[in-house]
């Protein structure tokens, strides 16, 4: 075959070729009289059904002495009902290759499942017998609980872990939930009765404000039928709670070192209290992290790992959630630079936030986050996730049709106003989970704030100013 | 049943293409294989492939630093590489009207790398390697535990007796002609397997493919993989290790010699993982995790590597209070137990490897990296259009028939790990 035009290797890369446009199917919801939410989207070609049950009983709704209840719970859910105990359960799911996975965040509670097409029905028959049904046997309770509390004691040990939980708990107050970590600390945990856990299900997991959820080669009205048929004795209400507080910035920085002796890096973040999840302002969120640290060729990025090899690598993100949601930029380095890496990582973020990013950046990453939009639509699964936040956070149906032109739509100044607006480097918390013997007498150097210092289990070993 | 079907082509310089349509949405996933992974490197340079990777991402000839990653992110698409045992990957997934950039990038870097290269590039790559090697390995709890039961599985001249990672004094030794002499010798395109999965029209794409890195001359001929490649079926006993370390609970590591990745009998090696730890019903949750309560959690699987043996791993964590000699044993009985497998476990087994299998050929990306994969170690493109059917044909009898043969004491390495005592 001959070539249709000769290569010009040292004229730069090629110029790209017709585009073909990206369509994503419409979503369609339907309520149920008593207000569970169907949301379907049809994918013809795709041999596999995804679905979720997404439940209004995310962490933030367990009582404040109750930390880590909503996880418990969660865990719990498939551990046995009226009819069939946790291995019989399993087993029957499993039969139809059927992992079926209850995942508890801040804001809602999951329960997710793939299946191929022709075992839907089968599959949808467990999980309505597990919602209508589950019993939560005591020596779940129990073998649960140990689990938990395990895992806790795994978090506080693993360097990065006790990073990110040690900057929640630094930004939020006491009273608010997101101060503890999400799975709840030893107390809270071992103080659990099995009566909270079935009390909590009972007011919790209820259809007025789920959401079923589900994607493959079904119709609106497949879905929407078989929910109807599936779930019917699913009933009942969530009971209403108190509003959570959005948390303010403190009026000084807070820095914190947690002692790990001998690490031989640091785990640095970097972050603030940010804004709850909504439509406002979020592409320029979006493009305005990309070039910060939210890429492989962000600025923190460039600079800490192929500018200086201080690093593996550095990201910055905004976590965004029904109430205030959180900012931070986090890194491993090497313990002998992490004054350097600190210093460089404020470098960057003062500058940005002073001057904003430049068009060329901007053009970069309106580019790069439009054209992977359609990488994180692949699978149904994918997919399923996709449409549960539209459920969660109260977004439109219409969400994600219009991201990338809403993306598209972000301007350099747009970024800088609200960017300018939210982030404030001379507030945000620094915590650094690493040797405190080599660290802290530099850090205090650095003039970033008083220096409080923890030691890895959480107790406070000092203030040194 | 499932069917993909795909094109294989074999450039004059010794590059094969695997062409692989599917135009359902308009992305573009690339796939390329290099022939080379730790597995090729000498003695005093162990984790030099995967530094030579990070070398890829430095520029090349007519692509100047970070060019590579800002042309890809800007043209909306995703990258990375990876560094294995066996091989090393690189892979970009775009929208499709940008394929001729992803080719253009990857045949400059095929072909033209080396006259980028400069000793700043190395040293900033070297520190970040060393720094990704503190982060996931030396400040991780458990972060050395490859590297200790791979020596314990296979014999020190053996390729698969030290990490990927390398180790540190190796990875600071390398230097420039290090880097010349790798990739003179491994990054040839008789070397590589190239594949290109979605939005594309074959014939057109050959075309390009061809333009691209037709080229490129074919490298001689890649030198014998260093060291005694069969290292025996099993490991003739039963070697221990045990570890005090800054751990947050007891944990036992088991590993075995298996059958390697590129003969049949490695299917019932994965089934027999999968009926022992995949899943809530499988025999290590249901008995150690939920019946018998000793265990916080229980992983098992088998590496897909072709070299000699491949290597079986299981591990149980405890809890703080934990006796440690009932952890493994507890474990290896479970392990030794399969030779009673039923048939209803197989098929729960294989139930969910299909469900598995299915989501993971569901992406381009993935699917690609299976069609170079299949084509390198099998020199079958079009292995996964049969995968399913040859897991099917694993029965019973075969899973029995493995323990029998891998999982006794006479082949095992237990590696303990043991919290520091409290000061």
């Amino acid at each position: 075959m001959s070539s249709p035009d000769p290569l010009r290797r040292h004229a730069g890369p090629p110029e790209p070729g017709a585009i073909r446009p990206f369509h994503l199917p419409p979503v369609v919801s339907h309520s149920r009289g008593d207000g569970l939410r169907v949301l379907s989207l049809t994918r013809p070609e795709i041999p596999l059904a995804s679905g979720c049950i997404v439940l209004d009983a995310g962490e933030t709704t367990a009582p404040a002495d109750r930390g880590g209840l909503a996880v418990l719970a969660g865990d719990i859910l498939t551990g046995g009902t009226e009819s069939r105990n946790a291995a019989e359960l399993a087993e029957a799911l499993e039969r139809l290759g059927v992992s079926l996975r209850v995942s508890t965040g801040w804001d809602a509670t999951t329960m997710s499942f793939t299946t191929l097409a022709d075992r839907l029905d089968d599959t949808l028959e467990v999980v309505a017998e597990v919602l209508e049904s589950a019993v939560f046997p005591e020596a779940e309770v129990e073998r649960v609980r140990r689990q938990r509390l395990a895992a806790i004691r795994q978090r506080r040990m693993d360097p990065g872990q006790l990073a990110s939980d040690e900057l929640n708990r630094t930004l939020f107050s006491p009273e608010h939930p997101y101060h503890r970590g999400l799975s709840g600390e030893t107390e809270s945990v071992e103080a659990i009765q099995r009566s909270e856990v079935v009390s909590f299900a009972h007011r919790r997991y209820r259809p007025d404000r789920a959401g079923f959820i589900l994607v493959g080669d079904l119709a609106a009205e497949q879905v929407q039928e078989a929910a109807e048929r599936h779930l019917e004795r699913w009933t009942g209400q969530v009971d209403t709670l108190p509003e959570i507080s959005e948390e303010k910035l403190p009026e000084a920085r807070p820095v914190v070192l947690v002692h790990r002796p001998g690490a031989v890096q640091s785990e640095i973040r970097i972050g603030q209290v940010g804004p709850a999840r909504s439509l406002e302002g979020e592409a320029e969120l979006d493009v305005g992290n990309a070039v910060l640290g939210g890429s492989f060729t962000s600025r923190l990025n460039l600079n800490l790992r192929e500018k200086h090899g201080f690093t593996y690598g550095v990201r910055s993100g905004f976590a965004r959630r029904r109430h205030s949601g959180l900012f931070s930029i986090g890194t491993a380095v090497q313990t002998e630079v992490t004054m350097a890496a600190l210093q460089e990582a404020f470098f960057e973020f003062r500058r940005y936030l002073a001057h904003g990013p430049d068009a060329d950046e901007v053009r970069q990453a309106r580019d790069y986050l439009a054209g992977v939009f359609p990488l994180r639509m692949e699978t149904a699964p994918q997919l399923a996730a996709r449409m549960a936040e539209l459920h969660i956070f109260g977004l439109p149906l219409e969400y994600h049709h219009g991201y990338r032109e809403r993306i598209r739509a972000v301007t350099t100044e747009s970024i800088h106003r609200v960017l300018g607006r939210i982030l404030d480097p001379e507030r945000c918390a620094v915590v650094i989970a690493g040797d405190a013997d080599e660290l802290q007498a530099p850090l205090e150097a650095l003039g970033l704030g008083e220096v409080e210092v923890r030691s890895g289990d959480g107790a406070t070993a000092g203030v040194s100013s | 049943m499932l069917s993909f079907s795909f094109e294989r082509h074999t450039l004059d310089n010794g590059l094969t293409v695997i062409l692989a349509p599917d135009r359902a949405v308009p992305v573009v996933a690339l796939n390329l294989w290099y022939g080379v992974g730790s597995r090729n490197e000498r003695p005093g340079r162990t984790g030099f492939a995967h530094l030579f990777e990070h070398m890829m991402f430095q520029g090349s000839a007519h692509v100047p630093k970070n060019r590579h990653f800002e042309l890809v992110e800007g043209a909306g698409g995703s990258l990375n590489a990876t560094t294995w045992f066996d091989r090393t990957n690189y892979f970009e997934t775009l929208p499709s009207h940008h394929l001729d950039l992803a080719l253009w990038l990857e045949s400059d870097r095929m072909g033209w790398l080396l006259p980028a290269m400069t000793q700043e590039k190395l040293d900033n790559q070297r520190d970040v390697v060393l720094n990704e090697r503190r982060e996931r390995y030396e400040n991780q709890p458990y972060g050395d535990w490859d590297e200790r039961l791979q020596r314990m599985v296979f014999p020190e001249d053996h390729p698969y007796h030290h990490t990927v990672i390398g180790s540190a004094e190796d990875i600071a030794a390398a230097d420039l002609d290090d880097v010349a002499e790798f990739f003179q010798v491994y990054y040839a395109p008789n070397n590589a397997v190239l594949t290109l999965t979605g939005d594309l029209d074959p014939a057109l794409a050959l075309d390009r493919v061809r333009e691209y890195f037709g080229e490129i001359p074919r490298g001689d001929q890649v030198p014998p993989i260093p060291g005694r490649l069969d290292p025996g079926e099993r490991i003739g006993g039963t070697v221990r290790e045990t570890v005090r370390a800054r751990v947050p609970l007891p944990r036992v590591y088991l590993g075995s010699r298996v059958p390697p990745f590129t003969v049949d009998d490695f299917y019932a090696a994965d089934v027999a993982t999968s009926v022992l730890s995949d899943g809530r019903a499988s025999r290590l949750y249901e008995r150690l995790v939920r019946e018998r309560g000793i265990a916080k959690d229980v992983v098992s699987y088998a590496f897909p590597l072709a070299t000699g043996r491949s290597f079986m791993i299981s591990w149980i964590t405890g809890y703080p209070e934990s006796d440690p000699a009932e952890l493994e044993t507890a474990l290896a009985a479970e392990l030794e137990g399969l030779t009673d497998v039923s048939d209803g476990e197989v098929e729960r087994a294989l139930a969910l490897a299909e469900t598995r299998f299915l989501r993971q050929v569901a992406q381009l990306a993935t699917r690609a990296d299976m069609f170079s994969m299949s084509e390198q170690l099998l020199g079958d493109a079009g292995r996964l259009n049969t995968e399913m059917e040859r897991l099917r044909a694993v029965t019973p009898a075969q899973v029995r028939d493995f323990a029998e043969r891998c999982l006794g004491a006479d082949n095992r390495a237990v590696l303990t790990y043991l919290p520091e005592e409290e000061a």
